[in-house]
């Protein structure tokens, strides 16, 4: 490795556990932008499905109007917990690269990367608790929302996208897009 | 640039949409997830005889711990991300090969780390095992992702940059990103 990417991936290694400390221990504020969009958008498309979103920390408690599959006739309603921490994991590594890169302007990238990140992890949370009632719930409860085989087939989809792909990629993306002066003259240091 | 990131993020989703198909799954992730599970017990008996490798499960002898390497801590997610980034990048067919052969090593390379370093933290404490495993391993495999291809970029023909301003400019971004579901016995912890 070329002595100034290693000097840079150094810089990212040695900010990773502060960033990581700051994140975990603020994320119930920095993660209830995300609550809300996930409310807004349950709200317009799964109205009948979900009755309330609550957020303890960084758990969100979906509280559905789906009855439990033993008991259909029993008064009780089916909860979903999200951690949405799963999600924005590359909120911290986003934050140690751009600290890393010591660039000019570095508060405004780090506003914007949270602003283009916080949409993507409120993908993953309704996602995961989408998959939670139409698949893993079981077909009692499942037979209940109404979905589809298709459009199961694309909650599955959605929800791998969004929990093995879109945490890291989504980071990533909005770090190159925004550091290419940076990376111009890595690349020239070479 | 922006030629390469339509190019990146449709190779990416088509790429991972072939990788859940069932065929997918049985002719390549299980077998090489299966793989990596034996690659990491052949490398951790160098220093620890009391480990073995059943299926993709990783399991001491000793304690009954396991790990079970799931979907996102098997390095596929990670390797179809650099995979995309390298093929959607334009560049001369000869250093995409080389970059991609290079890069999946060491992806898969730091893969092996991560599913060992689990497999003794998990023996460990379990709440830092949890902390590693879905959070922190997570970063920094998408970082060697994103390292590895800021090298290859730099190795790169200038002439084979895009061109105008995004000359020598790497426009790309990667990064994997890996959940694992329990899948199996009560002593097994997902990897």
């Amino acid at each position: 490795m070329s002595g100034s990417v290693a000097r840079f991936v150094l810089r990212a290694v040695a900010w990773l556990p502060l960033a990581f400390a700051v994140w975990y221990f603020t994320a119930p504020v920095l993660l209830w932008p995300a609550k809300l969009l996930v409310e807004l958008i349950a709200r317009a498309g799964f109205s009948d499905l979900v009755r309330s979103i609550a957020q303890a920390g960084a758990t969100y408690t979906f509280a559905t109007t789906l009855k439990p599959g033993e008991a259909l006739a029993a008064s009780g309603t089916i909860t979903v917990d999200v951690n949405a921490l799963l999600y924005a994991f590359g909120l911290p590594l986003y934050v140690a690269l751009v600290l890393a890169a010591r660039e000019p302007g570095w508060p405004r990238k780090l506003a914007l990367g949270y602003v283009v990140v916080i949409p993507f992890v409120a993908w993953g949370v309704l996602a995961d608790f989408l998959k939670n009632i139409a698949i893993t719930a079981g077909p009692l409860v499942a037979s209940q929302t109404g979905f589809s085989a298709w459009q199961r087939e694309l909650i599955a989809f959605a929800y791998q996208f969004g929990s093995l792909i879109l945490p890291t990629v989504v980071p990533a993306v909005v770090w190159v897009v925004t550091h290419r002066t940076f990376l111009e003259r890595l690349r020239i240091a070479s | 640039m922006v030629r390469f990131f339509v190019g990146f993020l449709v190779l990416q989703a088509a790429l991972f949409g072939a990788e859940l198909t069932p065929w997918a799954q049985q002719y390549f992730v299980v077998p090489w997830t299966n793989q990596l599970a034996s690659i990491s017990a052949g490398l951790v008996t160098l220093a620890d005889p009391n480990v073995a490798a059943v299926g993709k499960v990783l399991r001491s002898t000793r304690n009954g711990f396991a790990v079970s390497i799931e979907a996102g801590c098997n390095g596929v997610e990670a390797t179809i991300v650099l995979l995309a980034a390298i093929l959607a990048f334009p560049a001369p067919w000869k250093n995409k090969l080389i970059g991609l052969a290079a890069g999946i090593v060491a992806v898969q390379g730091l893969n092996v780390v991560r599913v060992i370093s689990l497999f003794y933290l998990g023996q460990w404490d379990y709440e830092v095992f949890e902390w590693a495993h879905l959070y922190v391993w997570q970063a920094l495999i998408m970082l060697d992702v994103l390292v590895v291809w800021l090298i290859w970029v730099r190795t790169l023909p200038r002439s084979a940059d895009p061109s105008g301003g995004d000359r020598g400019a790497p426009p790309g971004g990667t990064g994997p990103r890996g959940r694992t579901v329990n899948a199996g016995s009560a002593a097994t912890a997902p990897a």
